[in-house]
This record gives structure tokens, sequence and C-alpha cells, in this order.
């Protein structure tokens, strides 16, 4: 694949020249986003006969808007109410929430949306300019790398439970059970459904999001009379367009944490099959092992918030590469985008680049410039957005539950997601009153299925061989990356521990 | 001079009559069969794949046509769990047998489900009317791969177990695997993928050493693979499957061909209580065929016109009887358990 940088200038101009698709397919992405079992997947999919009779560019620069949209839109609801639109924003809400209770909610969303446009943003130019390498990535990360990147993710079950052991390696664990729920990815077998043919597809994902956050947290916020804390309270009142302005500039002086987050979702988005809930464990759990503050992780940090927020718009970029160089769709968005791609007559792949280079380049040029609009369009409102925050619990609390249990229903159309969504709820409920946390059981839920068909997958390539999983040099790099993440935070502990120590002795001696 | 009104008896017995009838039909079970025009609203069809597949792709380019002569919409719900097992579930148990309600499934991989375990329904309780095409399975390898000929694949396959992307254990095209096995002694590893696309990306990535798939998909997959072998009587796509040459001619073996074929299904009961509705969905169903919209709009997905094969319920039933006794054979390896002695 050769580089035709002459075409990125006109190219530019000419997909600045269709603001007027762009701007309002942020808006919509904006809002399905937010909403809980909204999808720009299933958007597409609803919209579909619409974008089959608009033009193949039109087509394909409202769906790159969407998509792109549609990210920053879920990690609204998971900073101001605690409920992540989709499990790409899961962990979304660990350290955003905290921030809104704190009466910090409105610097949060300025937070997120400069993380989430200059992540999306940066992984775009990278993606641009180093598709072809990147789409090597796939001929790299199989089943058994895979399981190591699963690990990372699943290890902050082992953070969350550094505050409590106990709880938190129970919470971890029953969170892995569930996930275990459903047809086994060999044989098709079921396990554990208990009758329930719903749940032969594995627990959805949804419910047990809005169940385990949102309805959990409704519950609980009912007994007070404000999400806000008493000192959030206090200062809401308060804030104007300088706390926009200073979310912005706390996000800006952590552009290397926004860079190297957004690259970790380019890298997993790349692998087909991966997806965006992976990428921002992942990166949390990155940056808090790397943090020289890691105990101020989710106690509303904003190294916790920019982290998954900056990964889960590098994802973006990164699953469309395998679609536009290989025809490998790397998510279920980029999938509906291959079925409308089809229906156009465009053939995507290697040739897709030397045929039709504008379509190709244009791709990612749509996604620069959409998110260029975004900061500009949507940023502004983070001040107003805010204001759900001061509506009383009263009212408050029966919108979340309701809104929570039609977004558990809209995926499937199931009504038993809605009475699976208030059982997650319930759940959560539990586990917060008795102190486990909520995030290491839908870790489980979330990872633990992925972990699970990696592994049995690599069992089976190697009949039943469990050394298959050192079997790789990438892997084993990995293995060897995986166990520094354990060792440096306990390294720098020790290290902490020891300067105490002397600086108590050296008064004494 | 104006006609009297007076009733007479005869009048008021064919007066009386007629009302009660009328009477009777309206408040009858039978009314919206005798009095409706079908279909009213729109038809609800049940995928057991997701979306963005080879099934999908034939399902919206077929009723993009076949809307225009029902002049109703289709809405398609996708349910790909359980290698489509829970979409047959949910159509049997959860769907009014209506003729308003239909499955597009594949008729292969589907069938060799019931082979390899029972669903909880009868299995004469639905069938298939309506075939759409006919898609042959294939061994294809990714570029880059070392393989170039099925005797290369074979050749090694004599050396070590080779592992196998599949779509799912109970394909049609792992049943043509596992025969090859048979038939030359070498050793495959079959790894189901959940899905034609991770099948492509298994031996596009190198993490199979090949996988097999349904024609279609692989030839829809362009130059990123290579196909080798073709489970068919011909090689109908010719240079688009890379001249590949067929398990019958290469190897002489007698192999019925291996399809997988998309078929719109519907409950027995819906055919029994609606046989009016049926007809109205069996007759339009063959129009689409004949209308050059359908051709333009396949074409235009990128779709072989080649494996375009219209079948009604006599040609479902024959593929049904084939497939099933086949997949009795492989059975043991297909479900993982132990053959019997």
């Amino acid at each position: 694949m050769e580089f035709q940088f002459q075409l990125f200038g006109p190219l530019l101009i000419h997909t600045l020249s269709y603001w007027w698709v762009i701007i309002p397919s942020i808006f919509l992405g904006l809002i399905v986003g937010a909403i809980p079992g909204f999808s720009a997947a299933n958007t597409i999919i609803i919209l579909l006969p619409f974008t089959l009779v608009m033009d193949i560019e039109v087509g394909l620069i409202f769906m790159v808007a969407l998509y792109c949209s549609s990210r920053m839109g879920a990690g609204i609801p998971a900073i101001l109410v605690n409920i992540p639109g989709t499990a790409g924003a899961a962990a979304t809400p660990l350290d955003g929430y905290p921030m809104t209770q704190a009466g910090r909610g409105q610097q949060a969303l300025a937070m997120s949306f400069v993380a989430s446009s200059f992540g999306g943003l940066m992984t775009t130019i990278i993606a641009l300019l180093a598709m072809p390498l990147l789409a090597q990535v796939g001929y790299y990360m199989h089943s058994v790398e895979m399981i190591v990147v699963m690990l990372f993710g699943i290890s902050l079950i082992a953070s969350i439970a550094a505050r409590d052991t106990h709880k938190g390696l129970i919470a971890g664990f029953l969170g892995l059970m569930i996930g275990s729920i459903g047809t086994d990815v060999v044989y098709a077998t079921p396990r554990g459904t208990l009758g329930f043919l719903e749940l032969y597809d594995g627990v959805p994902l949804i419910p047990a999001l809005v169940g385990l956050f949102a309805v959990s947290e409704a519950f609980l916020v009912i007994e007070q009379k404000s999400i806000l804390s008493k000192k959030g309270l206090d200062a809401a009142p308060s804030v104007g367009w300088s706390a926009t302005l200073e979310g912005c500039t706390i996000a800006l002086s952590r552009w290397w944490h926004i860079t190297w987050n957004s690259i970790i979702g380019l890298i997993i988005g790349v692998i087909p099959g991966a997806g965006a809930s992976i990428a921002s464990f992942v990166a949390y759990q990155q940056s808090r092992t790397y943090s020289k503050t890691p105990e101020l992780y989710g106690t509303g940090h904003p190294e916790g918030l920019i982290a998954p927020e900056a990964a889960n718009n590098g994802v973006t970029s990164g699953t469309l590469i395998p679609l536009l160089i290989l025809g490998i769709p790397g998510g279920a968005t980029a999938a509906v985008m291959l079925v409308v791609m089809q229906y156009q007559g465009v053939t995507l792949g290697p040739t897709l680049f030397q045929l039709n280079p504008e379509l190709g380049y244009g791709v990612f040029m749509a996604m620069a410039v959409t998110y260029f609009f975004m900061i500009l369009t949507i940023l502004p409102l983070a001040r107003f957005m805010t204001r759900v925050t001061m509506v009383s619990t009263v009212y408050l609390a029966p919108c979340i539950i309701a809104f929570t249990l039609i977004g558990s229903f809209v995926p499937r159309v199931y009504m038993f997601d809605m009475w699976l969504g208030l059982a997650f709820g319930i759940i959560g409920y539990i586990a917060r009153k008795t102190g486990y946390h909520v995030a290491a059981i839908l870790i489980g839920v979330i990872l633990g299925p992925l972990l699970e068909t990696y592994f049995l997958r690599a069992l089976k390539m190697s009949d039943g061989d469990i050394m298959v999983l050192f079997s790789s040099n990438l892997g084993n790099v990995l293995w060897l990356a995986l166990f520094a993440t354990f060792l440096v935070p306990a390294g720098i502990q020790f290290k902490k521990n020891r300067r105490l120590d002397e600086s108590r002795e050296a008064p004494n001696g | 001079m104006s006609k009297t009104l007076k009733p007479t008896r005869r009048k008021f017995i064919k007066a009386a009559v007629a009302t009660a009838g009328v009477a009777a039909i309206a408040g009858s079970p039978f009314k919206s069969a005798f009095a409706a025009k079908f279909p009213e609203r729109n038809i609800n069809v049940i995928v057991p794949t997701r979306e963005g597949g080879g099934a999908d792709r034939n399902l919206r380019t077929f009723t993009s046509v076949w809307k225009n002569y029902l002049n109703v919409n289709f809405e398609p719900g996708y349910f790909p769990g359980a290698s489509g097992r829970v979409a047959y579930e949910v159509y049997m148990g959860k769907r009014e047998p209506d003729c308003y309600n239909l499955i597009f499934g594949n008729m292969g991989p589907e069938l060799l489900n019931w082979v390899v375990k029972k669903p909880t329904f009868d299995l004469n309780a639905y069938l298939y009317f309506g075939q759409v095409d006919t898609d042959p399975g294939c061994v294809f390898v990714g570029a880059k791969s070392k393989f170039k000929t099925i005797d290369d694949i074979v050749a090694a396959g004599k050396k070590r177990k080779l592992n196998v992307g599949t779509s799912r254990m109970a394909h049609p095209a792992s049943i043509g695997i596992l025969a090859l096995g048979e038939k030359t002694g070498a050793q495959f590893n079959l790894i189901p993928l959940s899905g034609g696309k991770n099948t492509v990306a298994g031996a596009v990535t190198g993490e199979m050493d090949f996988s097999v798939l349904t024609s279609g998909s692989v030839a829809a997959a362009g130059k990123a693979v290579r196909t080798v072998l073709i489970f068919d009587d011909k090689n109908k796509l010719g240079a688009r499957l890379n001249n590949a040459p067929t398990m019958n001619d290469h190897f002489g073996t007698k192999l019925p061909p291996l399809l997988s074929a998309r078929a719109f299904g519907i409950h027995r009961a819906a055919i029994d209580k609606y046989p009016d509705r049926f007809k109205v969905l069996q007759d339009t169903f063959f129009k689409v065929f004949k209308d050059p919209a359908f051709k333009m709009a396949y074409l235009k997905a990128k779709g072989d016109w080649e494996y375009v094969n219209p079948g009604g319920v006599k040609e479902c039933e024959k593929y049904s009887k084939d497939i099933a006794e086949i997949g009795e054979r492989y059975k043991s390896l297909l479900s993982g358990a132990p053959k019997k002695k």
C-alpha cells in the first residue's frame, strides 16, 4: 500500500464541506451513546434504509461521525449519574462519578470531552499514517496473546482487592462465575442457564452494566436528597464556565497520558474481536499501575477518568483498520458499516486504497474532522449537562430506574432483560451496602467470557496442552509485562516504605 | 311509480339469513382469514446469525425486492447465540405462528445442530419453504500462507495435526474437511471461531493453518484469501475462487455437495391455520427471482449470482434429509462425543 499524501489536503477541505452531515450526526451519536442499550451499531441498523439511499460518501461520513460521537456520548451518563451507556464506558464512572458527587461534574465532563476528542484525533492521525503497520497487529495477536491482554484487564480486580482482599476477590470471582453462564464456545452446550433460553447467549452486558451501576445507585440515592455530596452541593451553584476551562486545562496538561492510553485503545481496536470494553479496563489498569498516586484512583482522580475515555476513542479508529485493509470488521459497528459498503458495491480490502483511495483515506479524514467539530460543539454544553445532577433524587432516581430498564430491554427486546437489570440492581445494592466493589463484579462479567473464549480456543488448538500459553514470543513478552504490572507497584511501595522508615530513623539516629 | 317497501316473507327470510351469515363471519375466529388482506403489517424475520454476514446480506437483498410484492417491510432480528440454536428456540417458543413471523436460516449448519443435539421443540413443527441460494463449502488459506494447494495441506496434515478454523463445529464445510481427513489420512483439528468473519480472520491472520467456510463468504474476502478446494460438483465461481478443484475431482471421492442453503422457514401451525397467507408468501417469493431488480441488487451487494438457487418446500425437504443423513455419519466428531464402538 503506497501513501498518496497529495490526496490529504483536498480530502480535508472536501470533508469539511460536509459539516451539514457531521454536526447533526455528532448530536445524534451523542444521544444514542448516552442512552443505555442504544449504540452506533443498532442506530446505523435502524437507519439502514436511509443510509443505503444516501450517496456512499455522505453515508460513510454519517456513520463515522455517529460512531465517534456515540463513544463520547456513552461517557456522559457514566460521569453524571453512574450509568455507562455502553460496555466501553464501564470504566469511566470509576473516577468520573466520584468527581460529580464532589461537585466537579462539569470539570469531569470537560476532561472526558478533551480526552475523547484529542485521543480520537491523535489515533486517527496515527492510524492514517501507520495503517499498513497497524494492520499487521492482527497477524501477531492470537488467542494466547489475547489471554494475557484479558488478564491485564482482569488484574484490575486484584487492584480493587488490594483495598479489601477478601471482598475484592469474592466480588471478582462472582463476576467471573456470572460471566461463564451461557453456552460454551466449542460445542455450544448450555451452562448455568437455569433453563432460561434468554441466557443461552450468556448474561447480556447492558442489563448487567446498568443494573450493577445505575439501578443500584438509584436505590442508594433514594436514601439521600441529592446525588451530590454536601461539599458538592455547596460548590455546585457557584460553578461557572471556569470549571469547563479548568477541566480542559487538567486534561491537556496530561497530554502524554491521553496519547499513551489512546494508543492502547488503537492497538486493541485493531485486533479483530477485541473492543472498547477491554481497552478501557486495560487502559485504566495500566494508568493506575504506573501512576505515582495509585491510591487516588477510584476517588475522583482525573487520570482515572482520562485513561478509559482516551482508550475507548482510540478503539474507534483501530476497528476500522482491519475493516478497510483486510475487509475484516474489528467490531460490531464496523460490521454494520461493512454491510452498507457492500450494498454500495465497495470492495474492502487491500485493493480499496488502489481502486478507491479517496474513500479509504476519506474514512479517516471524516473521523479527524468529526473529532475537531466534536470538541467545538460539545464542550460548551458541559455546563448545561451538569445541571441534571442538581435534580432532586425524588425525581432523578425513578427516572434513572425507568431509563435504564428500558435500556436493558432495547438491545434484545426481551422482558427478561428488564428483570435481569433489576436483579443486578439488587445485587449491586447489596454489594455496595456491604462494602463489595461492583466494578470487580462487572470486570468479571465483561472480560470473563472473552477470556474463556480465547483460553478454550488456545487449549483446543494445542490438544489440551497448557504450555501453549507460553508458546509464543510475543505472548511471553506480554506475560513479563503482566508480571511487571504486579511487581512495579509492589517495588514502588517497598521503596516508599523504606524511605519512610529511613526518614523516621534519621532524627533518632 | 315507486316500488313498494312492504316486506314479503321470502324477502324477510333472505335478509335474515344474510344478516346472520355476515354476523357469524364477523364474529368468528376465521374473520381475518376471510376478510383481511395479507399482509397488513410488517413481517418479522428471525436471523440465526450476526449482522453483516452472508445470510444478512442475502436476506436484505432478497427482502428489498420481496417487500414490493407484499407492500410491507421486513424487520430482521438477529439471534446468533449457541450456533443459531437460540434463534430457533425463540422463533418456535416466542413468536406467533401467524405467517407474520418467519425465520431466515442457513439450513446446512442449523440442521446439523439438531443432529448434534435435539432442540426443545418438535422438529416437525417448522419447515423451510423458500430456498434463496445454495453456497458450497470450501477450504481456503490466508494470502500469506505457506500452503499454496490442497496437496500442500494434506502433506502437512500427515506430519502434524493442522488447526482448521470453522464457523461452527456443526457446519457442512466442517464435514467436508473431516471427510478429506478420512480419505487422505491427514489430521485436522476443527476450531470453532463463531461466525464467518472470524473464520476468515483466523486464516488471514495465520492463527489457523487454514479455514473452511461457505465459498460465497470466501469469495467476498477477495485477495486476502486463496481458495484451494471446493466441496461441490463444480467450481461455479472459477477464478473468483482461484480455480480451486473440487474434492471429488481431485481426490476421487463421491461426496455429495456440501452446501449451506439459505432459506425462509415458517411454523407448520401457521400454514395449517392460514393456508391462504402461506400461499401469498409462496407465490410472491418465487416472483422475486424473476424480477430483474433482485439480480441487480444481488450483484450490487457483491453476491454470487451463480449460487442463487430458488427452491420450494420440496427442494428444502430433500436438502434437509440429505444433510441430516451426512451429519449423522460424522456426529461424534462434530459433537466432541467419543465414537460409539
